[in-house]
């Protein structure tokens, strides 16, 4: 049987923000339906309102003409609605089994058989016995799509589903939702990615500040027409001059290992290379391969042996972060608000905490809040941190407004080298944008930049050498215009 | 010196009697606890329960009236914890040790009719049965019923929350009180549920003392109770088998050392006193220490308030 979903002037307002304004969609079954906006546009509000977690202030909702009233998520559950939230919707101590099982009133014997042959249909296999916190990013997102299945949905929403996925496991999601999308069941992919959206999707809606902007088939459209519905201006496309750079060497890192004791960390093997003065060091791999570690290692987080990395001319290899700033390093973490910044604390509280002996940010001990003001209302204003008010807890900024907030504090005091880890993790296209701008520009200034990205896309945009991290070792350092992204995915996997 | 076989007996009995509070009490702050709500009242709400128990056996005369009365106080007494913390968002913490300083207080309040009367002699099962075996029959038989239900709880509870389907709402709800709101739970119904539940085995636990233990209404008669309890539940790692354990090992010290006392042990009596809390704790910690159990038993969103914003 068809499933038509029908949304009517949808609205939701918020104190000083207006989520949903007038939104009207049509959906039907045996599509793929992307809803794509960035941050912020209302995307997760509207699937929200259609799973019943938030109730719209005004509009209505019509599965196969009749009307929903969705009060709480069980009333869209009753209506064969099932969604796949963004942070996962788990319930990490207890079982699997009990995780499947508890939104239904069937006999657990008939559950488990259940739960069995959809396993069986779809290739998932998952230990339904072990405890949830036990598994995976993607085997987590597989229970909550079974959790759904279970209820035999008519409607399935994915709200940003690969966020937190790996490449293999973002296209074994695919591949799954095409069966779904097979069977009958209505798809709706909620995204920012716009790469995603040409591959998987029929049909695209793209929302902006609340407003739904455009509706439109996938096969009329492509990737700059989407981003350009998205953000509501013509993008302009950056590209690096390649130029030849000098050969000024600037960080030689030699002989660099790493053993640790955590079984969950990878170790760093011999690790080799050098950049030069202006030079752009991409260094790509599937996350979990080292890069974290590597990351804490340059930056001193991790120490590693005094001669083994040599910046500027002197040894550094035994310095904490604090000293190797004082050598003009600066770093950007890869978890914005666990390791760049503090979220409790406010926008000028965390500038304070890149302190050098020369900002003067203390005096006897004592916290010199006006200078600090200063600085902060400095950095904002250079780096176009969309924000007036430096007494704001960073917690409430976007990811893009940290972003910028962050690569400005390590960029206002011109440092020689930035090493960054997924500066883009998360961010909407005009962040990633004007964070890309940014690199570019330091690297013009004859700065230099190791940037480990997970995004090859990214790598190959603004590196000048590239090498790749598999199993805590480096591949040999190449030059970015002889390298194409499917030589890198062979490397990242292994491959030669 | 000849020990008689049916005098260990009884001092095994008088143990497992002095056990009978804390395991009603811990097993209830347990379930209090899984649901995610960290209940600091549990010594107030023993208290009421004592008082309570106590006056409306010496007014109506009714031991049922009394023990039911009690832990209707109990739960009375929780309602204003779980208003204040789950519909007018307060700190548990905070909310909790409020709760046990006016129980305490207004328990004396109320008291002060009742120091000095009397208790009622309390019916005891299986009386008949008292002579028939050497060293067991003082353990098994002869006790109230408030006894043996206190020692069936440890397992009622450790079924309910592994076997049954509500057993398992209250552990999501204590694990991510969002998902299970995203789910469809009612968390805050839930959570109302607990913490009425705690409230109205406190207040049995608290009848039990004033009732049966020791027949008499004192001033601040729980002296601590509630507080080992709560102890007893986290050291525990909110499992209540191990409850049933720590109640017994921390019941056991307790009588041994007026023993030992009595008899003139040469051991600084402070030491003696403190014994049972330090031994307590450590064969807890020491049982419990397996990380990965810790974490999976831990109600991860303990003590932390919810509200869902629409």
């Amino acid at each position: 049987m068809n499933t038509n979903l029908k949304i009517s002037n949808i609205t939701k307002i918020y104190p000083g923000c207006v989520a949903n304004e007038n939104v009207s969609l049509e959906f039907n079954s045996g599509k793929i339906y992307a809803l794509l906006g960035e941050n912020g546009a209302g995307k997760s509000t509207l699937v929200k309102i259609l799973s019943g977690v938030i109730i719209p202030d005004e509009g209505e909702i019509y599965l196969n003409e009749n009307n929903l009233k969705l009060n709480s998520p069980l009333d869209a559950k009753k209506n064969d609605i099932g969604m796949v939230f963004q942070h996962f919707n788990l319930f990490e101590t207890l079982s699997v089994f009990e995780n499947l099982i508890i939104d239904s009133d069937e006999p657990r014997e008939t559950l488990r058989e259940k739960i069995d042959s959809i396993m069986k249909k779809y290739n998932f296999s998952i230990d339904l016995d072990i405890p949830v916190l036990n598994l995976s990013a993607g085997q987590k997102q597989k229970v909550e799509i079974i959790r759904c299945l279970i209820r035999s949905p008519k409607v399935l929403i994915m709200d940003e589903p690969t966020s937190v996925l790996t490449e293999q496991e973002t296209s074994e999601l695919f591949l799954s939702l095409k069966k779904f999308s097979e069977e009958g069941i209505l798809i709706i992919y909620i995204t920012h990615k716009l790469k995603e959206v040409m591959q998987l999707c029929d049909e695209v809606a793209v929302m902006r500040r609340g407003k739904l902007v455009s509706v439109s088939q996938i096969k009329n459209e492509n990737i700059e027409s989407l981003a350009n519905k998205m953000v509501g201006q013509n993008l302009k496309t950056i590209k690096k001059k390649k130029e030849k750079t000098s050969s000024d060497q600037l960080i030689n890192i030699t002989n660099l290992n790493f053993i640790s004791e955590d079984p969950f960390e990878t170790n760093l093997n011999d690790i080799n290379f050098s950049v030069n003065r202006g030079e752009c060091l991409g260094i790509a791999g599937i996350s979990g391969n080292g890069q974290s570690e590597l990351f804490q290692v340059l930056s001193g987080e991790i120490l590693s042996n005094k001669n083994s990395i040599e910046f500027n001319k002197n040894y550094i290899g035994d310095l904490n972060p604090q000293e190797r700033r004082e050598y003009m390093m600066a770093f950007s973490p890869e978890d914005r608000l666990e390791q760049a910044a503090i979220p409790q604390m406010a926008i000028f509280e965390n500038v304070a905490l890149n302190n050098f002996k020369s900002s003067n940010f203390f005096n006897n001990g004592l916290i010199n809040e006006n200078k600090i003001k200063e600085h902060s209302k400095k950095i904002i204003s250079e780096f176009n941190v969309n924000t007036d008010n430096i007494e704001l807890k960073s917690q409430f900024l976007s990811g893009g407004n940290l972003q910028k907030l962050i690569i400005g504090r390590e960029l206002i005091t011109s440092p020689d080298l930035l090493i960054c880890f997924n500066p883009t993790w998360g961010l909407d296209v005009g962040a990633i944008n004007y964070i890309h701008e940014t690199l570019i520009k330091i690297n013009e200034q004859n700065k230099s930049i190791i940037l480990i990205s997970t995004d090859t896309d990214e790598l190959l945009k603004l590196s000048d050498k590239i090498s790749v991290i598999h199993k805590g070792k480096l591949s040999k350092i190449m030059n970015a215009d002889e390298v194409t992204s499917k030589k890198l995915g062979i490397l990242m996997g292994g491959g030669n | 010196m000849i020990i008689d076989i049916n005098f260990v007996g009884l001092i095994i009995a008088s143990i497992m009697a002095s056990a009978v509070p804390l395991i009603l009490a811990s097993c209830g702050e347990l379930i209090t606890e899984r649901s995610g709500v960290l209940n600091l009242g549990v010594e107030g709400m023993m208290i009421i329960g004592a008082i309570s128990g106590f006056a409306l056996m010496t007014v109506t005369g009714s031991l049922i009236i009394a023990v039911f009365g009690a832990m209707l106080a109990g739960v009375l007494i929780s309602t204003i914890f779980a208003f204040l913390t789950q519909t007018l968002i307060t700190n548990h913490v905070a909310t909790g040790l409020a709760l046990t300083i006016f129980g305490i207080g207004i328990s004396a309040m109320i008291g002060k009719n009742f120091v000095g009367i009397p208790g009622k002699e309390f019916p005891v099962l299986f009386e008949g049965l008292k002579d028939t075996m050497p060293l067991l029959s003082p353990i098994l038989f002869g006790h109230s019923v408030v006894f043996y239900f206190a020692f069936a709880l440890p397992f009622i509870t450790s079924y309910f929350l592994k076997k049954t389907k509500i057993g398992l709402i209250v552990r999501a709800v204590g694990d991510s009180p969002e998902s299970a709101s995203n789910q469809g739970i009612n968390v805050k119904f839930v959570r109302y549920a607990c913490i009425l539940y705690g409230g109205a085995m406190c207040g049995l636990a608290g009848a039990y003392l004033s009732m049966i233990y020791t027949p008499q209404w004192i001033e601040n008669m729980t002296g601590g109770r509630g507080w080992i309890a709560l102890a007893l539940v986290v050291f525990s790692t909110w499992n209540p088998i191990k409850i049933l354990i720590g109640a017994m090992i921390f019941g056991g010290l307790t009588i041994i050392q007026f023993h030992m006392q009595a008899i003139g042990v040469r051991i600084p009596v402070q030491f003696l006193t403190a014994l049972p809390y330090i031994v307590t704790i450590i064969v807890l910690v020491v049982i419990s220490r397996d990380s990965r159990k810790i974490r999976l038993s831990t109600p991860s969103s303990l003590g932390k308030s919810f509200y869902k914003d629409n």
